[in-house]
């Protein structure tokens, strides 16, 4: 395995985000912290893009946002899965692990 | 779930700059939490902060492009919210006034009959005065119509001469002559079809296409062209069974042969009941200068496409100016103007069609206001409940959105059954309208129409909801809501409203009644004016010899052979021929000269209508012999010569003296022996074209004399005349089989429809009226009904106090015929300008006829009592000790 961490593929974010706030609501510090310490930062993910997820997601109607207050007091935009993305983050899961599946079929020693 | 939290608890939209800052406030958050995370595992604040920034990667593109993303949303959830805060209205409404069948039903009712009328009349409006003709350049295809000396004149061949001299922004002109066609088609019955003979670029002017075939090319109104005749689509269904192998097939028409060499779609003929056209060919004679003095032609003409129409008509008049310099003889006073063929065509339906078109206008605004009171009255039951929505957080907008959104479903809902009513009113009107209103029978509900009752939908709802709405009003809801939600409170500008709508109604009412009395009355006056003639049990029928068949002598055989076996029909009492029918009007006028008296310049002499009749013509239509001789069998060719007149010319041209035993001589092509002719007799005055026209001066030749083509058969009958039309017909037939007999029609049939418009205007507007009579009846109710209930306390008081019962419903009674009054007292001022507008349309009143407003004003008193009455009857029976305790 190389040590540079690897680009992220296209959507896979998404997925990652869905699947990190059905743990519960939280604000974008904390997705962003538990999406890092989940992967061991083997994969590398900017907070930028990161956001821009979210937003777009919440625009798709898959996550709802509302201003809350944090841990220490300060005003931090939360965000929760709806109905509506609890059914895409298993529709993409189970791709996603199709995917892998046939992947790993083929690098795999016969 | 955003959205539906803020159906609750609504959160403020956000504007673009608050999008923004929220966006960098989330940004800023996670900035310095991942810096005082940085700063916790031992980092400098400085090497920290880059560290973040470094991780956070393309800070300014994330934040536009989050703010896209959330300004996208925000529009979303403002968009979503709108359409459900609407259909919550709309569902909250439409339970409303399902709570409320009673109001609801009235309501609709009421507005159905004011856009239902209006529809259909729209339509019909739509039809005949606004959409255009179905030419190409419809508005530039016109009539040349020519006055002279004030009175309305006919073009002469030498008008196509002139004008095509002359004229510099035409595309060009031509040529019309009505005739009848006996049209024969293989081995069948001779049909008589309505005809025209035309100029070869007839259809050239109208710029339309053939369905099949060509039509007329230049050079085919030609002497020696040959004969060839364009047939409607009409006439190619019905005879020739749509077949286009019709091209090319010889007919005989008028006896001679003729060949079919196109179709005309039935939408694009021109004159519209035309249904075969031939080319006009003119005789040497009729195209010179001698023929300037006959008028009996139409002309067409199409205006260039780039003038104005209005200059057209300024060119037409100059040259009528400069061929009266060149021929001031024939052309005295001659003027020429253009119309366009649809005000040509329709002229004289447009003032009685906008009359009809305002007097609906008057009905649906009567329905607006009697739903605006019902609106009212319910807003005051309904106080309660908006002072409790204003308590729990409903803005003025928002409820008045929501009356709003009531009335306007209201008036939706009124103005889909209004549909209904107009489809059923349309297909009455349409079975109603006299036959010879053109275009009348081509409306229908279509694009327009609906459109018209969408915008009429909306325009209606805005009206009468706009009334209530204004009566949420914030500052007093507290004394509402003290009231309880009871609503018996009463606001007294609310009942002022009511009063003063009530007033409206009353004062359009009258207006409507007396504009529909006058007509009524008018129509009545006609009924009764005095034909001339005894119509019941004759009657009447038409045909046309051919002329090339029929010489004198032949015709002078046909009609004495048709009169004897006529005569010997059973039920048979009596019959007479002559060229014309009374109440017909389609005569030729001629100039006549009295014997002994000076020469006068031709263009001054008088003229006449003229009729040729048979020895029984008088006494089987009934005009009355009233000095000298009727027409006699003893009037043959060989005979001297002899008239009768009418009434009227014997006291026009020998005022001071008896005109039985003068002479005249008739300036007419057959009179060109100089022979003169005595006058042996006068009969009574006949209406000749219509009962509303004073009689006219009539000479009556012995048919004998002069024969004619066109006959006019009156057989007086001795059961039911209508059983005498098939064995009329045989007669006929065995007489000669290429003479169809067409028109008809008893003598009581041709009175009727000769009156047919004026009725039909008269019923239209009679049941306008009645709507509007019974609209604000129910309205006038309403409010004194309302007004009752609302002082039951009062009245208990009064009552208790020792009113008697007949004073308490004197004193109801008397507040409404105050309102009626007042009312009455608006609308005669208004019927005084409406009188002024249906002038034109009298005869006989008016329009300030005492008799007319006198009996609208009764009527109304009357209506009015009678709403209050049954109010005032429950006022009288207040119990004053239940009224009392119920407060």
């Amino acid at each position: 395995m190389a040590t540079k961490p690897m680009e992220l593929l296209q959507g896979t974010l998404d997925v990652l985000v869905l699947r990190t706030l059905a743990w519960g609501s939280m604000h974008g510090y904390a997705v962003s912290r538990w999406i890092h310490q989940r992967t061991d930062g083997v994969l590398e993910i900017e907070d930028a893009p990161l956001y821009k997820a979210l937003h777009r997601l919440e625009r798709a109607g898959f996550v709802s946002a509302e201003w809350g207050l944090s841990e220490n007091n300060r005003r931090a935009r939360y965000y929760a899965l709806t109905s509506a993305g609890r059914r895409q983050l298993h529709a993409e899961e189970s791709a996603w692990r199709r995917y892998a599946e046939a992947v790993f079929k083929v690098l795999e020693p016969a | 779930m955003s959205a539906r939290r803020k159906r609750f608890f609504r959160v403020p939209w956000r504007t673009a700059r608050q999008i923004r800052a929220d966006v960098d406030e989330e940004l800023r958050f996670h900035l310095d939490m991942r810096v005082d995370a940085l700063v916790a595992l031992g980092l400098a604040p400085d090497a920290a902060h880059t560290r973040a920034m470094q991780e956070f990667g393309d800070l300014d593109d994330a934040r536009r492009y989050i703010g896209a993303v959330d300004r996208d949303i925000e529009a979303a959830e403002r968009r979503s919210e709108i359409m459900k805060d609407f259909w919550h209205d709309v569902g909250y409404a439409a339970r409303k006034l399902r709570a409320t069948p009673a109001f609801t039903l009235a309501a609709i009712v009421t507005l159905a009959l004011g856009v239902g009328a209006n529809t259909a009349i729209f339509s019909v409006v739509n039809r005949v005065l606004l959409q255009p003709l179905p030419f190409p350049q419809a508005e530039r295809l016109a009539r040349v119509v020519y006055t002279q000396q004030g009175h309305g004149d006919a073009g002469t061949p030498m008008d196509l001469v002139d004008n095509n001299a002359h004229a510099t922004k035409f595309v060009g002109f031509s040529m019309m002559e009505g005739t009848t066609a006996n049209l024969i088609r293989d081995n069948n019955d001779a049909e008589r079809v309505q005809g025209v003979r035309v100029g070869a670029n007839w259809f050239t002017l109208l710029r339309v296409k053939p369905i099949v075939g060509r039509f007329f090319t230049e050079g085919e109104d030609k002497h020696d062209a040959a004969n060839v005749a364009v047939i409607g689509e009409q006439l190619w269904k019905r005879d020739f069974g749509a077949d286009t192998s019709v091209v090319g097939k010889s007919v005989r028409i008028n006896s001679q042969p003729y060949t079919i060499i196109g179709v005309v779609a039935g939408d694009q003929r021109y004159p519209i009941t035309v249904e075969l056209w031939m080319t006009k060919r003119y005789t040497a004679q009729e195209s010179s200068d001698g023929s300037r003095g006959a008028r009996w032609l139409g002309v067409l003409a199409r205006v260039k496409d780039d003038v104005p129409v209005a200059d057209a008509d300024a060119e037409v008049t100059r040259i009528s100016e400069v061929m009266e310099k060149q021929f001031p003889e024939q052309f005295r006073e001659r003027r020429a103007h253009i119309k366009t063929v649809q005000q040509y065509l329709t002229g004289d339906m447009r003032k009685p069609l906008l009359v009809m078109l305002g007097a609906v206008a008057f009905v649906l605004l009567i329905a607006c206001a009697n739903v605006a009171n019902l609106l009212l009255v319910r807003a005051t039951a309904r106080e309660g409940e908006m002072a409790i929505r204003t308590a729990l957080g409903a803005g003025r907008a928002r409820l008045v959105r929501q009356l709003m959104t009531e009335s306007l479903l209201l008036s939706a809902c009124g103005s889909v059954v209004g549909l209904g009513v107009a489809k059923f009113g349309m297909y009455e009107l349409l079975n109603r309208a006299p036959q010879n209103l053109p275009l009348v029978a081509g409306a229908s509900l279509d694009g327009g129409a609906l459109a018209i009752t969408a915008i009429l939908a909306v325009v209606t709802g805005l009206i009468f909801g706009i009334l209530p709405a204004t009566q949420v009003r914030k500052d007093d809801l507290a004394a509402a809501l003290r009231a309880g939600a009871r609503g018996t409170r009463t606001r007294p500008s609310a009942n002022r409203m009511k009063r003063v709508i009530v007033v409206a109604e009353v004062a359009l009412a009258v207006t409507l009644l007396t504009g529909a009395g006058l007509l009524l009355h008018s129509f009545t006056n006609l009924m009764s004016v005095d034909t001339g003639f005894r119509p019941e049990g004759v009657l009447s029928m038409k045909l046309v010899l051919p002329a090339r068949t029929y010489d004198s002598t032949a015709t002078r055989n046909f009609v004495r052979a048709l009169e004897t076996r006529v005569r010997a029909l059973p039920g048979v009492q009596s019959v007479g021929v002559s060229d014309n029918v009374p109440l017909d009007g389609s005569g030729n006028d001629f100039t006549f000269a009295i014997r002994g008296r000076s020469h006068v310049r031709a263009s001054d002499e008088p003229s006449t209508a003229v009729r040729l009749v048979t020895s029984d013509f008088f006494n089987t239509i009934g005009i009355p012999v009233l000095s000298g001789r009727s027409v006699g069998v003893e009037d043959q060719p060989g005979t001297a010569k002899v008239v009768v007149v009418n009434r009227t010319f014997a006291k026009r041209f020998f005022p001071n003296e008896s005109a039985v035993g003068q002479a005249i001589y008739l300036g007419w092509g057959r009179d060109s022996t100089g022979e003169s002719r005595q006058i042996v007799g006068i009969v009574g005055d006949v209406h000749d074209a219509a009962l509303a026209d004073q009689p006219e001066p009539i000479v009556y030749t012995p048919m004998m004399q002069t024969p004619g083509q066109g006959l006019s058969i009156l057989i007086r009958s001795k059961g039911a005349p209508a059983a005498l039309a098939a064995p009329m017909r045989e007669v006929v037939r065995a007489l000669d089989r290429e003479v169809p007999v067409y028109s008809v029609q008893t003598m009581e049939e041709r009175v009727g429809s000769s009156v047919g418009q004026q009725r039909f205007y008269a019923t239209l507007i009679g049941i306008f009226a009645a709507v509007a009579l019974v609209l604000s009846a129910v309205g006038l109710y309403g409010v004194i009904a309302y007004a009752v209930s609302q002082r039951t306390h009062e009245l208990g008081v009064r009552v208790a106090l020792g009113a008697t019962a007949d004073r308490i419903s004197r004193m109801v009674i008397g507040e409404g015929l105050i309102l009626t009054a007042i009312g009455a007292a608006i609308g005669i001022v208004g019927s005084v300008v409406a009188g002024r507008l249906v002038t034109t349309l009298l005869f006989g009143v008016t329009p300030l006829d005492p008799v007319t407003i006198g009996v609208v004003v009764g009527v109304l008193a009357l209506v009015a009592t009678l709403a209050s009455w049954l109010p005032a009857r429950r006022a009288s029976k207040v119990d004053p000790l239940i009224a009392m305790r119920g407060d």
